[in-house]
């Protein structure tokens, strides 16, 4: 069903071939992705793979040396900045928290790429702000500082600072990295919801269960390349976790809860 | 909110009063009410008149600018850097500045009249020559690089002014002045030559309010909304470096200004937001330089001590009080 879908609507985002070299060395060697609207796809991979480096590219943050990148048919190296964070938003895994700036006032900041320069905001604008604090569940603490937020409640601002862009894509870099269990179901449970709502969400984890969980596709980035996109019953086999990550471990499924069942140490080889 | 209106209310005060003591006291003390017929245009004495028209009104208003160009210069480069440290000094224009004025008083002293235009020029090539090398390279504009490229080149052109002092101690009083930081009372004249620097930096400042708050919250989000972080630094340098060494070609080195006010309007408002700040460290800086500069020339009347190690000295313990309550 779900790939019935994607071939039903034009791709938001199509990636061909993406390599990126920084300083000389090539993190990125030919990368492919694709991103559909009220899609869900979750970039796993080992440390150093080139996870966030194909996010940042195809977000045009980092510049490729190779290869196609474009948004909804357009090209990116043609996009001027503005134009840009009207096609996709990029959530960081942490901003940097400025002392006595509200919640409302970090969110109004992300409405700010729909403003020409000098001009104020306008009622439209400021119903943007509330309607991004909704949809991200933020709205209960508005008006408090951002240095009062705990770690979650911090990351559910992240995505409302992105989504008040209004752009038809959020891509989330490690949001829930360092976060504890329950806040990491509530911000994986409003990535969903999201997705759910229309929104494409581009999605780097280390987590490979919660990936399992809530992925509707499972792209695997090993080495700079992509290696495997689709399912996660069938990108997630016992044989790429050995080949790829080097673990002896098993992704099990069982009403609705998933769980890598890992062999931790090294005698159980 | 209410906090922040209140603080840009009392600040205004603060400017109004000092603008006001300014005009009325120096060497020959003014009326209050006398000097608000004459700025109102209602009259006065013909003596008054001149006093407050040729002299008071062009270095209140040096005083207001300076102050103003300072405090903003300061603001945006702590916020473009993300780096509470950072003044004018960081990106090399005081040094710059500093160097290209001693080398007229000690060289050239027939042609003091050159000394704004040779102490603005000296500035902005210090300034470039930061820039230049923090933008070439690896890790173009970053932090790092442009604090240590700013540093090294303030020590280049500080050991260049020290030099030359040192060369011709016979001239070093002259010098003095300069770089304690002070006014004049020189009429338009340094005004006319240098205004339209203070007017680029102001103007370019206003486009860089958005962006710096962006920044704020990291360099990810400002690309996210699309602006390009690295640019946003290099245009806030080059605003401040216009600013500063405008400043300092009109009242020599007043670095200290720029490192504090904008601290001291952040505590005071508890905000770090720029469209805040940046204003409020207009009005702030300008009210503490007009009201400095009066004390300094009315203390020990008619003899003027330079107004900057006097600032410094009240406002030190100002700055330390605050930070103390600071959390």
């Amino acid at each position: 069903m779900e790939a019935a879908r994607s071939a039903a609507t034009t791709a938001l985002l199509e990636a061909r071939g993406v390599e990126v070299e920084i300083a000389g060395t090539k993190i990125l060697r030919g990368a492919d992705l694709d991103l559909h609207a009220g899609e869900l796809v979750a970039i796993v991979g080992p440390n150093g793979a080139g996870k966030s480096t194909l996010v940042r590219a195809v977000s045009g943050m980092q510049k490729p040396s190779a290869g196609s990148v474009s948004w909804s048919g357009r090209d990116l190296a043609e996009m001027r900045g503005r134009e840009l964070a009207r096609r996709r938003a990029f959530v960081p895994q942490r901003m940097p928290v400025p002392a006595g700036v509200s919640v409302r006032e970090a969110v109004t900041i992300g409405r700010s790429s729909h403003l020409r320069p000098l001009r104020r905001l306008t009622g439209e604008d400021r119903d943007g702000v509330e309607r991004a604090m909704e949809r991200a569940q933020v709205t209960r603490f508005a008006d408090r500082d951002l240095t009062t937020l705990s770690g979650g409640e911090l990351q559910r601002v992240q995505i409302a600072v992105g989504l008040a862009q209004e752009a038809p894509v959020l891509i989330a870099d490690e949001p829930t990295s360092q976060l504890d269990l329950g806040a990491t179901i509530g911000v994986a449970d409003r990535l969903r919801a999201l997705a759910n709502s229309g929104l494409g969400v581009l999605l780097v984890v280390h987590d490979l269960a919660l990936a399992a969980a809530i992925a509707d596709r499972i792209v695997v980035v090993s080495d700079g390349h992509t290696v495997a996109d689709g399912a996660a019953s069938e990108v997630l086999s016992t044989e790429r976790l050995a080949e790829v990550w080097g673990a002896n471990a098993q992704l099990v499924e069982h009403e609705g809860r998933t769980a890598l069942h890992v062999a931790w140490l090294s005698h159980h080889h | 909110m209410a906090r922040r209106t209140l603080v840009f209310a009392a600040l205004i005060a603060a400017l109004i009063a000092a603008v006001v003591c300014s005009l009325a006291f120096g060497a020959v003390k003014v009326p209050i009410s006398t000097v608000i017929d004459i700025v109102l245009g209602k009259g006065g004495s013909p003596t008054d008149t001149q006093i407050v028209e040729t002299l008071r009104l062009p270095r209140t208003v040096e005083a207001m600018l300076v102050g103003a160009a300072l405090g903003v210069a300061g603001a945006i480069l702590q916020g473009a850097l993300g780096n509470p440290l950072a003044s004018p000094d960081v990106i090399g224009v005081t040094g710059g500045a500093g160097f290209g004025a001693i080398l007229i008083i000690i060289l050239l002293p027939g042609s003091i009249a050159l000394l704004p235009l040779t102490a603005l020029a000296f500035g902005l090539l210090a300034a470039a020559l930061v820039f230049a090398f923090a933008w070439s390279g690896r890790n173009r504009g970053s932090v790092g690089k442009v604090v240590l490229a700013g540093i090294a080149m303030l020590s280049l052109f500080t050991a260049g002014t020290t030099g030359l002092l040192a060369a011709f101690p016979e001239r070093a009083p002259s010098a003095i002045f300069f770089i304690a930081g002070g006014l004049t009372s020189s009429g338009w004249r340094d005004l006319e030559t240098v205004w339209p620097y203070f007017a680029a930096g102001f103007v370019f400042v206003l486009f860089l309010i958005r962006p710096l708050d962006r920044l704020a919250l990291g360099d990810d989000v400002a690309a996210s909304l699309g602006s390009r972080p690295q640019l946003i630094r290099l245009g806030a340098g080059i605003a401040a470096a216009l600013l500063a060494a405008a400043s300092a070609a009109i009242a020599g080195l007043l670095g200290f200004l720029g490192l504090v006010v904008p601290h001291v309007v952040r505590m005071a408002g508890g905000t770090s937001s720029h469209t805040f700040v940046v204003p409020a460290s207009a009005i702030g800086g300008a009210a503490l330089l007009a009201g400095a500069d009066t004390l300094a020339r009315t203390l020990r009347a008619p003899i003027e001590m330079p107004v900057g190690p006097f600032m410094v000295i009240l406002g030190v313990p100002l700055f330390l009080w605050l930070l103390r309550k600071a959390v």
